[in-house]
């Protein structure tokens, strides 16, 4: 069971909505990870995310955020923020990350940091892939996902494998 | 004079949903169900190889990955006429148990409950009177006055935070609001238990579909979750036995806490078995196959005309002719180019939005048809399905169900009771009782064929040029879905899936009739139009399922859902 997990959300069918799928990934495609940091593409699930926010000492989410910003503008939000937004109402799904977060909470099983990377999306529309803004964003985001990770204590162990 | 309200969206369920509903003297005289996206998997899939079919489908949405990836599979093997192992069968027959058995424990308690218990109220329960009552309805383990005791001071300082959370969105105090706090506390605690084993139930679907969300192993022709009793790398006996033993804890869960439960806020609230019938056809697709052709299952299913159990007509295979020639989808109500009724491998989906009109277009939902008809897709129309076959666990739960709500209400509940808002709520328990009693079935059944030697799990995939065209349906936890596909040379040419929410959250059809859920509001009781909570009681009961609307954290925390009663 990870200390860390690195959670990836989003709906990959509608462009840049899966930013947060797509940044984890390329995250576990291009280094290898210490063992206690799971990397985890959460899509647009709910309760289904329960046991890997459980009892984790951080929790680093990833998402497409309505900052009211430029497209690729890249933020965070910490703590009782990640509860405020992203709820039922602003969520694909019912239970949102606020309400997963609200159930581990009343099992006194509550993640001890939690932190959310926003970016701001350019494109919505029904289609696979980043737009070509948020494209050339990637490599940023995944760059503040691995300072977080190592701030955390947990840096990357080297580059992946090849093919791996 | 008629005042008009608009809930947009409903909160607690799984996407986007408008609805509105004219109310006339506290009581709603006309509605409207509005899907407030566009799904769009259609055009997404169009040109693709058709084993990418399953791995798409599965991110239309949250809640319902694994049901997609399923029915897609069961298309793709329809068309190229692919038979599945045996072990195979049973492996996606326990994830579908545990998937649904998941998904009905959530809905009555993380997603409707709170229209009906009221939270503030429990903290003014007394935990022994709350335990002395628990004790005369269930021998549960869990049931004892510590643990209430417990679950009180939790929501105290819940409330007293102001930090509500996940309990965010109830009408505290509602003048609807009629369980006692001891019920109440009673629902509470067992909420509390619901996230316990919602998570146990979808533990067995992480084993078997190598991970959640979405499942990895559903393939077309098969699963690939290799089977060998001794090596550590395939689903082996220290596994197998794993999964047994969460099945009995489910079991007693279910049949000791969640059914209880339902026949006690079902007593409680007698009057609601008077309102939200609605569309009384019932279509339901036999589940959990036991041959490698799908013409022997476990659960039946088929078609029930205008509530009457003696017009059952089974569905009988995946080659089925009535299940395949009776489904149309109409657009005369929906956002979508051009006004006509289809079969779904003939259709085309290009959106046109036009704004809201009730007279005209007003949903992104189309509207399904089984031969001409609106019809009522879920629990209810399973059970009501497995009841009219004769089936034996079915009968065997309805009864008990009845009779402990007869003895709890002081008066005799037949299952005539079942057609109405409580009634599709103690049929979905219902379901998940005799669900829980197939897991053992499967379980054995994949036991016992493994020991006889067969390891197979996979038909290999073929290619076949020029078109195929094929149709899978699975009986999901919100009712029939159907995907359609027509393959040309390996590439997809078509695709539609009729999802359950579309049967039942569709506008008005070809012939201007009311889908199920505007039909169920009509006379449902409104006591308050600036707090509806009696609209959403009926909602919440269909365990609607409206996915894709975005999902945008927005830092501001702005509230979305607006009532505007007008």
């Amino acid at each position: 069971m990870g200390q860390v997990t690195l959670l990836g959300l989003g709906n990959i069918l509608l462009s840049d909505e899966g930013v947060g799928v797509w940044a984890v990934r390329e995250v576990a495609r291009r280094f290898r990870l210490p063992a206690a940091v799971e990397v985890v593409d959460g899509g647009t699930a709910g309760l289904d995310l329960l046991p890997y926010v459980e009892d984790r000492e951080h929790l680093l989410v990833v998402d497409a955020v309505q900052f009211q910003r430029e497209p690729g503008f890249v933020g965070w939000l910490e703590g009782e923020e990640v509860l405020a937004g992203g709820g039922a109402q602003a969520s694909l799904h019912h239970l949102g990350l606020r309400e997963v977060l609200g159930a581990a909470r009343l099992l006194d099983r509550a993640p001890r940091e939690v932190l959310l990377l926003g970016v701001q999306p350019h494109s919505l529309a029904t289609g696979v892939g980043l737009s070509p803004c948020l494209q050339a964003r990637l490599p940023a985001v995944v760059a503040e996902i691995i300072s977080r990770l190592t701030a955390w204590g947990y840096p990357p162990l080297g580059p992946a494998e090849p093919g791996g | 004079m008629a005042k008009r309200i608009t809930i947009d969206p409903i909160t607690r369920i799984e996407g986007h949903l408008r609805i509105d509903c004219e109310i006339d003297n506290g009581r709603v005289t006309n509605a409207w169900s509005s899907g407030q996206m566009w799904r769009g998997i259609e055009v997404i899939l169009q040109g693709r190889d058709p084993r990418d079919a399953p791995t798409y489908t599965q991110r239309i949405c949250g809640v319902c990955t694994t049901v997609h990836a399923l029915a897609s599979v069961r298309a793709i093997e329809n068309a190229l006429k692919l038979e599945v192992p045996l072990n195979a069968q049973y492996i996606r027959n326990l994830i579908i148990a545990a998937h649904a058995i998941h998904d009905h424990i959530v809905h009555f308690y993380i997603l409707s409950a709170l229209d009906w218990v009221d939270i503030t109220s429990a903290l003014k329960a007394d935990p022994k009177k709350t335990a002395q009552l628990a004790e005369s309805l269930s021998s549960w383990h869990r049931n004892h006055v510590q643990e209430f005791k417990a679950v009180q001071d939790k929501l105290k300082a819940v409330v007293d935070s102001g930090q509500l959370g996940i309990f965010a969105n109830g009408y505290w105090g509602h003048p609807a609001m009629k369980l006692p706090p001891e019920v109440n506390l009673l629902a509470a605690t067992h909420y509390l238990q619901a996230l316990e084993y919602q998570r146990k139930a979808n533990m067995i679907v992480s084993i078997l579909g190598s991970k959640t969300p979405h499942v990895a192993t559903l393939v077309p022709g098969g699963v690939s979750c290799a089977v060998n009793l001794e090596s550590p790398s395939a689903l082996n006996t220290e596994r197998l036995f794993y999964i047994k033993s969460i099945i009995d804890e489910l079991g007693d869960f279910v049949r000791q806490v969640y059914l209880v439960d339902v026949c006690a806020v079902g007593a409680l609230y007698a009057d609601w078995t008077q309102y939200g019938a609605g569309v009384t056809n019932y279509l339901s697709v036999p589940e959990l196959p036991m041959d490698t052709k799908g013409t022997v299952f476990r659960l039946p299913g088929g078609y029930i005309k205008n509530g009457d159990l003696k017009t059952y007509t089974p569905i009988t295979s995946y080659q089925d002719d009535f299940f395949r020639e009776g489904v149309k989808e109409s657009i005369k109500h929906s956002w979508y180019e051009g006004e006509w009724t289809k079969h779904p491998w003939d259709e085309t989906t290009q959106p046109r939005y036009t704004g809201f009109q009730d007279q005209g277009k007003y949903s992104w939902v189309k509207s399904p048809s089984f031969y001409d008809q609106p019809a009522q897709v879920g629990p209810l129309a399973n059970v009501l399905c497995m009841y009219a076959a004769g089936h034996g666990p079915t009968r065997k739960y309805v009864e008990q169900a009845l009779g402990l709500v007869s003895k709890l209400a002081g008066t005799q509940v037949g299952p005539e009771a079942l057609h109405s808002t409580i009634g599709r709520h103690a049929a979905r328990a219902i379901r998940c009782a005799v669900l829980t009693e197939e897991l053992n079935v499967q379980w054995q059944a994949l036991m016992d064929n493994i020991a006889k030697g067969d390891l197979a799990i996979c038909t290999p995939y073929p290619f076949r040029p020029g078109e195929s065209r094929g149709f899978g349906f699975h009986e999901a936890p919100r009712g029939v879905l159907s995907h359609w596909i027509v393959i040309d040379s390996n590439r997809i040419k078509n695709y539609q899936a009729v999802v359950p929410s579309t049967w039942n959250a569709g506008p008005r059809n070809h012939h201007d009739a009311l889908g199920p859920y505007e039909a169920s509001l009509v006379g449902n009781p409104v006591a308050d139009p600036e707090r509806p909570l009696e609209v959403l009681r009926t909602v919440h009961s269909f365990d609607p399922c409206l996915a894709c609307a975005i999902h945008l954290h927005d830092p501001r925390g702005r509230v979305l859902t607006q009532v505007r009663a007008l």
